[in-house]
């Protein structure tokens, strides 16, 4: 077991729905309430990277915070390590390729609290903000957990992009995934067999716990 | 009395209410409630019922127009003045009640408190939702309550923000008609206690003549007539009011001529001469539309000769009659031109007088009843 | 309850955060290695570790992938390339201290694993016949794109003259150890990867092998430098690497070592 890759792996998936937890709420709420020009455009935008192979991310991602690009030299500059092949860099891709299993269901959670409820929180004198802590947030809870469940299970596994991005330096971005593949390649099978059933019990647990939350949320309504 | 005052509408104390758009929304409605009263917006469905009541919540913008709530602007277009509905101290109880699932009843009455402490919240809604006859049930959540509940934990959020207008969209549609009826009574009751105005929309003008001092009708956005439940009821202003306040009896005669000494105003139809209310405002022969509700129309059977002190009589055959469970619809012809007179009759009166299609009957318009209706 | 208990739930991202952040911080020096060396670098940096209690993480894989992530700008302080080639360029581009030096020469073999049809036949007449035959259904080699063993492997095929036979049989690993774990695992007919892996226990035990005529192929001239990132304990894990007791290691692994030619 390699308890590094795992610890990073953990770590990754922490920032990953650290960062997704309020940008998908925002996002999400902003996408279930409003209807404006382009709507569909943005909600095709945000649901790419589920169809999009994680190589052609990766792909672009290489290309725009690699070492010669303007975003990689900025990063560069500022923090005296580069972003491609770093832990930060990491977080981007993860970030990005998880967006669509952080907003879609915080944006379903949303859309499922009636509209006259919102307004009734506005009509009891709740500002905005304590509407959202009250009464959206409260509603929209199993739909957000569901959502940092998937989006923290679908980071363990994600493996493309974390070896095209991040390469596969020990401690800094070879993750669960890509030791399972480095020990395979290592003719240590023992380990990446721990790994993979590791991997294996968590998914199975990461399924069961998002079955348990969506039909939490059902019996709330 | 008969003629309708338009309110002022700088009123220092209750609401006015003054909206115009032409669209998505067409929008021209004037009201003022005073403290105290209930005023009960009525029209049929998409006449904009809802949307006058989520302007004055501040949950929708007209293109143009005024909200003031004891001379202070919640909404004046002109000025840009528009504020959110947290600022704007209403209550409001939703269609469908809205009311938070993941709250208690007295989760759901707290909520609304937002400006008392802790401890003066908690004892308030304890008293509010006892008022509103749900003491033991405190701690229920929404789900585990009946419709009737549900309305009534509404109506105490709404009311549990001191709201200055209490504002009320079809609150009893929701229920069944016996839940209705003892509603009916417990809102009369409270509101004795209500000291601000309040906004009642509704489609049955039943209810809005149980429950409101005021009736204001309105059609596509438009208030046509506002007045007193039973003025509105039996004395519409037009032939638009007179149909959607359910008269059926409209027809359209001439202006024979007024006798002001008598306080009469002759009226000319299908050859009788009818005696009305004097209505000096509408000019000598010509055409008027004119309406009698059915309650002012009484039937004469054949074999009881009419008694001679009868106001109005009018002959006619009976064409048809529909049971409606303990009424009959009565449909009687008048003369060669096709008009007809509708009553209810109830069914037993129907029964014993052997009234049946082919009957030759009299009827009695009352003058008091007899009603010139001004053109659209 | 179940409010509770998902609010735990909630939390626990925070835990993982909290318990994980410091993980990232790193004095280790990483350092990459081409995949050839996956057992005979361990060995060294095992002894390194021993000898100084410094240690370092290795990285392995394909020398070309991290020829290109080196430009990328990834962070390792040391780079031991199984094709002096990539060194070299790198160094021409500024990003090496200098360029480097040789350690070692690798020598390619044909591994067959038990039960194939092949035989372990340095010279390739077995392989020959077998493709004439058709008994063989796919054969691993490393990738000859980017990996050097791979490209050795593929002018060995080419002085046999097998390489038209042979090409559309081929499985390719990212990396001669992939390539070896293809070779040997039973998925393919046989492969050509490195003597050292070959001469792992690991490896051994999966397959006979043969060596393959040094002089078919360029010779594998494998280069190591450090990198402008390099700090301290690289630099004395590449002193270490030329030391005597590392020499052993890679002599152990069938490599032909500099001033040994």
């Amino acid at each position: 077991m390699d308890w590094m890759a795992l610890r990073l792996s953990l770590s990754l998936g922490a920032w990953t729905i650290a960062i997704l937890l309020p940008v998908g709420i925002v996002i999400g709420r902003w996408l279930a309430w409003r209807s404006f020009r382009g709507k569909g455009l943005v909600e095709s935008l945000l649901a790419l990277p589920l169809v999009l192979p994680p190589t052609v991310l990766g792909y672009y991602l290489l290309v725009s915070m690699g070492a010669r690009s303007p975003v990689g030299r900025w990063f560069e500059a500022a923090t005296g390590h580069g972003l491609v092949f770093s832990f930060t860099g990491l977080v981007i891709a993860s970030v990005l390729i998880n967006l669509p299993f952080a907003i879609q269901p915080m944006q379903r959670a949303f859309e499922a609290i009636p509209r006259d409820v919102r307004e009734a929180a506005a009509c009891c004198g709740m500002s905005p903000w304590r509407a959202m802590l009250r009464v959206e947030l409260p509603l929209a809870w199993p739909g957000i957990l569901t959502a940092l469940v998937l989006s923290f299970a679908h980071t363990l596994g994600e493996f493309g992009v974390v070896l095209m991005v991040g390469g596969s330096i020990p401690g800094e971005t070879k993750t669960i995934a890509i030791a399972i593949y480095d020990r395979v390649q290592a003719f240590d099978d023992h380990a990446a067999g721990v790994m993979s059933a590791f991997l294996l019990l968590f998914s199975l647990l990461t399924i069961g716990l998002s079955y348990v939350l969506t039909n939490r949320a059902r019996v709330i309504r | 009395m008969f003629l309708q005052t338009v309110p002022a509408l700088s009123a220092d104390t209750g609401l006015t209410v003054r909206l115009r758009q032409d669209a998505p929304i067409p929008l021209d409605a004037e009201l003022v409630c005073r403290p105290g009263e209930v005023l009960a917006l009525v029209g049929p469905s998409g006449s904009g019922k809802s949307t006058v009541l989520r302007s004055v919540a501040g949950l929708y913008q007209p293109g143009a127009g005024m909200v003031t709530c004891d001379g202070r602007a919640w909404f004046d277009a002109a000025r840009k003045v528009c504020l959110a509905p947290q600022r704007r101290e209403v209550g409001m109880v939703f269609q469908s009640y809205a009311l938070f699932p993941h709250m208690t009843a007295l989760g759901n009455v707290m909520a609304a408190m937002g400006h008392m402490t802790e401890t003066e919240r908690r004892k308030r809604a304890l008293d509010l939702l006892a008022k509103v006859h749900l003491d033991g049930l405190e701690d229920r959540y929404p789900a585990a309550l009946s419709g009737g509940q549900q309305q009534r934990v509404a109506v105490a959020r709404a009311l549990a923000r001191d709201p200055k207008v209490l504002l009320l969209d079809e609150p009893f549609s929701a229920v069944d008609r016996a839940t209705r009826q003892r509603l009916y009574v417990e809102l009369a009751e409270l509101r004795r206690e209500l000291k601000m105005p309040t906004l009642l929309v509704t489609h049955d003008l039943e209810e809005a003549a149980i429950l409101a001092d005021t009736l204001c009708i309105l059609h596509r956005g438009k208030t046509l007539q506002t007045g007193a439940p039973m003025d509105v009821k039996t004395r519409p202003d037009t032939v638009a009011v007179a149909r959607l306040v359910d008269i059926r009896n409209i027809f359209e005669g001439v202006v024979l001529g007024h006798d002001e000494g008598e306080g009469v105003t002759y009226l000319g139809w299908q050859g009788h001469t009818f005696s009305s209310r004097l209505r000096p405002e509408f000019p000598l022969s010509a055409k008027v539309s004119w309406c009698i509700p059915a309650s002012h129309v009484l039937l004469h059977p054949p074999n009881r000769p009419s008694r001679g002190d009868a106001e109005n009589p009018v002959e006619g055959v009976i064409t048809d009659m529909l049971a409606l469970g303990e009424t009959v619809r009565v449909e009687v012809a008048i003369g060669t031109c096709g008009a007809s007179i509708v009553m209810p009759v109830l069914l037993h009166v129907a029964q014993r007088n052997g009234l049946k299609p082919g009957a030759e009957v009299t009827l009695t318009l009352r003058a008091e009843g007899i009603h010139l209706l001004k053109e659209d | 309850m179940i409010r509770r208990v998902l609010r735990l739930l909630a939390a626990l991202p925070l835990f993982a955060l909290a318990w994980t952040a410091p993980a990232v911080a790193q004095e280790v020096p990483t350092i990459a290695a081409a995949a050839d060396l996956q057992f005979a670098l361990t060995e060294v940096a095992d002894q390194f570790t021993k000898d100084t209690g410094k240690t370092v993480k290795l990285s392995f894989g394909s020398s070309g992938n991290f020829h290109r992530q080196i430009k990328e700008g990834a962070p390792f302080e040391m780079y031991l390339s199984a094709d002096e080639g990539y060194v070299l360029e790198l160094a021409k581009d500024g990003l090496t201290q200098d360029e480097g030096t040789l350690y070692a020469v690798g020598r390619i073999v044909l591994i067959v694993p038990p039960g194939s049809p092949l035989k372990p036949d340095g010279s390739l007449k077995d392989l020959a016949a077998a493709l004439e035959v058709g008994t063989v259904k796919k054969f691993a080699i490393a990738n000859p794109e980017h990996a050097p063993y791979g490209r050795a492997a593929r002018a060995a095929l080419k002085t046999a003259g097998l390489w038209e036979k042979v090409e559309d049989k081929l499985v390719l690993g990212e990396n001669v150890s992939q390539a070896a774990q293809y070779a040997t695992t039973g998925s393919a007919a046989g492969g050509i990867i490195a003597y050292s892996l070959a001469l792992s226990p690991k490896v051994s035990a999966l397959g006979e092998f043969a060596l393959i005529p040094a002089e078919w192929h360029d010779p594998l001239r494998q280069r190591m430098v450090l990198t402008k990132k390099a700090g301290d304990v690289t630099k004395a894990f590449y002193a270490y690497v030329q030391a005597p007791a590392a020499r052993a290691v890679f002599k152990k692994y069938g490599f032909v070592l500099p001033g040994e030619m």
